[in-house]
């Protein structure tokens, strides 16, 4: 199979979602010794972009694209690895802390912001939901992080946005990381007012937005 | 012998309550605690925002359940007590509920999915969504309010774990976007399957809650209308809220905004209307005048 006809196909079976499809293409290309990161940038990140770009349309919904992430995952998975082994260091596109802020249960958003970072080659550390503000600051501390991504469901809780980038602030730590807000009652007006880097409406629009910031 | 629920929307326009977290949190209830706990830690506050709606004009009100499925109450580690919750939800609605007024068992989503997306069964949603619907029946809810639903799978599981422990109506909405293709749920579901599966199942009244505000909920009515001949309920958002830095929340519509489109959530068929995130009782009492002039 020629090399263009190998992208293709790893662009559609992402975009249909088919996993085992995803992966098998992966160990071709590892058999094949073909550029790996080659096939990453050409194949399967084209592909996870179209299904970005068919959700945003309204084509797409939820399970399409948590199936599609987890193809992603599956084929990085075989490359990987591989990867490793030839210490080829892939682009690290940047690393990111994420979580829903203390008091708010609810994850559903901040989940697949969660996977299309990671689908799109991010490095994502997921604290979970109800996440303590000092938590998100310590984690990034320890991992080194680009990012802290904050998300909210609630008026109530949004309010821990703000408070996490004065936490920030008292520590002398705001220009270490890049503080991303998200949440339905969340918008580009209060990231402005509460001095956050960056606000995104959907999970797509994040990643475009977390890729600009890295320059990416 | 009194009306039913079902007597009552057959014979006129029906009105529900509006939002009911921002009325708790007025009232002192603290960020990111668990609502239905008042049920029996507050039970006072909870009964004076149900009687704050009647007074306004509210038909029927929706209990303090909205997350009382032991799923959803896990979160808070709360599901021990969700029959006791959900039970006493409906007993002091009943309490404040006056002659001729109905009390709406409240089951909002899981928060969680079914697989593949996520980690949960069909018979694990239906066994956390009976014992809620038990406990609203015990407490003598006149009917049951499935609503805000992002995926029918999880919705057909509610309404038959409901139909196995109480003989009430159950009522069942979706909660949809708008994409330029039409109104679907966050799961894909467009209005017209919901529309579809949950009239092959009997469902004596659906439609559409939360997310929407009154203008994009008139447009969703019409939609909704030219699917169905049921019984359409429709509660729309004040539009989308918003904090300013000093902790002020307002929604975009405002009330004589949102005012403007009920005639026309009315004219396209809704036979039950009320209100949902970032309305109040004012809104409710101004929305019963409409009510009443639209017939």
């Amino acid at each position: 199979m020629k090399k263009e006809e190998l992208f293709a196909r790893i662009e559609k079976a992402i975009i249909e979602g088919r996993k085992s499809e995803a992966e098998d293409l992966a160990r071709e290309a590892v058999k094949a010794k073909l550029d790996l990161t080659e096939v990453i940038e050409k194949g399967y990140v084209p592909g996870i972009q179209k299904v970005g770009d068919l959700w945003e349309k309204g084509d797409y919904f939820l399970p399409e694209l948590i199936t599609s992430a987890e193809c992603m995952k599956a084929a990085m998975a075989v490359l990987q690895p591989e990867l490793d082994k030839a210490k080829i260091q892939t682009r690290s596109r940047g690393k990111l802390v994420i979580g829903t802020v203390e008091g708010d249960i609810h994850d559903i958003g901040k989940n697949l912001v969660a996977s299309m970072l990671s689908a799109n080659g991010f490095d994502v550390v997921d604290l979970g939901a109800d996440v303590k503000l000092e938590k998100f600051i310590e984690k990034a501390e320890e991992t080194k992080a680009d990012f802290i991504c904050l998300s909210a469901l609630l008026t109530t809780t949004m309010l821990g946005q703000k408070k996490a980038i004065e936490l920030l602030k008292q520590k002398n730590l705001c220009g270490k990381f890049k503080v991303l807000v998200g949440g339905a009652p969340a918008n580009q007006k209060w990231a402005d007012e509460i001095g956050a880097d960056g606000y995104a409406e959907n999970a797509m629009l994040a990643v475009k937005m977390v890729k600009r910031l890295m320059g990416a | 012998m009194s009306m039913t629920i079902l007597e009552l929307i057959r014979k006129r326009r029906v009105l529900l309550d509006g939002g009911f977290g921002t009325e708790l949190i007025q009232r002192g209830f603290p960020q990111g605690a668990c609502p239905e706990t008042w049920n029996v830690e507050r039970p006072e506050v909870v009964k004076e925002i149900h009687k704050n709606y009647f007074a306004a004009g509210s038909d029927a009100v929706l209990t303090n359940s909205f997350g009382g499925s032991v799923i959803k109450l896990a979160s808070h580690g709360q599901d021990k007590k969700c029959y006791e919750l959900n039970k006493a939800a409906a007993t002091i609605a009943n309490e404040v509920k006056p002659r001729g007024g109905f009390v709406g068992g409240s089951i909002g989503p899981t928060g969680k999915f079914l697989k593949p997306q996520g980690e949960y069964t069909e018979p694990e949603f239906e066994e956390a969504y009976a014992e809620q619907a038990r406990g609203l029946a015990d407490g003598k809810a006149d009917f049951l309010l499935i609503e805000t639903q992002y995926d029918l799978r999880e919705a057909l599981c509610a309404l038959r774990a409901a139909r196995k422990v109480t003989a009430v109506p159950v009522f069942v909405t979706m909660t949809y976007n708008r994409v330029p293709r039409g109104f679907f749920t966050l799961m894909g579901n467009s209005a017209a399957q919901c529309l579809e599966e949950l009239e092959k199942e009997g469902v004596p009244a659906v439609g559409a809650n939360c997310t929407l505000d009154s203008s994009d909920m008139a447009d969703l009515v019409k939609v909704m209308r030219e699917k169905t001949g049921l019984p359409l309920i429709a509660q729309a958002n004040a539009g989308k809220p918003s904090l300013s830095s000093g902790g002020e929340v307002s929604y975009s519509q405002g009330l004589e905004n949102y005012l403007q489109h009920i005639p026309k959530i009315i004219e396209n068929g809704a036979n039950v209307v009320g209100g949902c995130c970032g309305t109040n009782p004012d809104y409710i009492r101004r929305m019963a005048v409409i009510v009443k002039k639209e017939g």
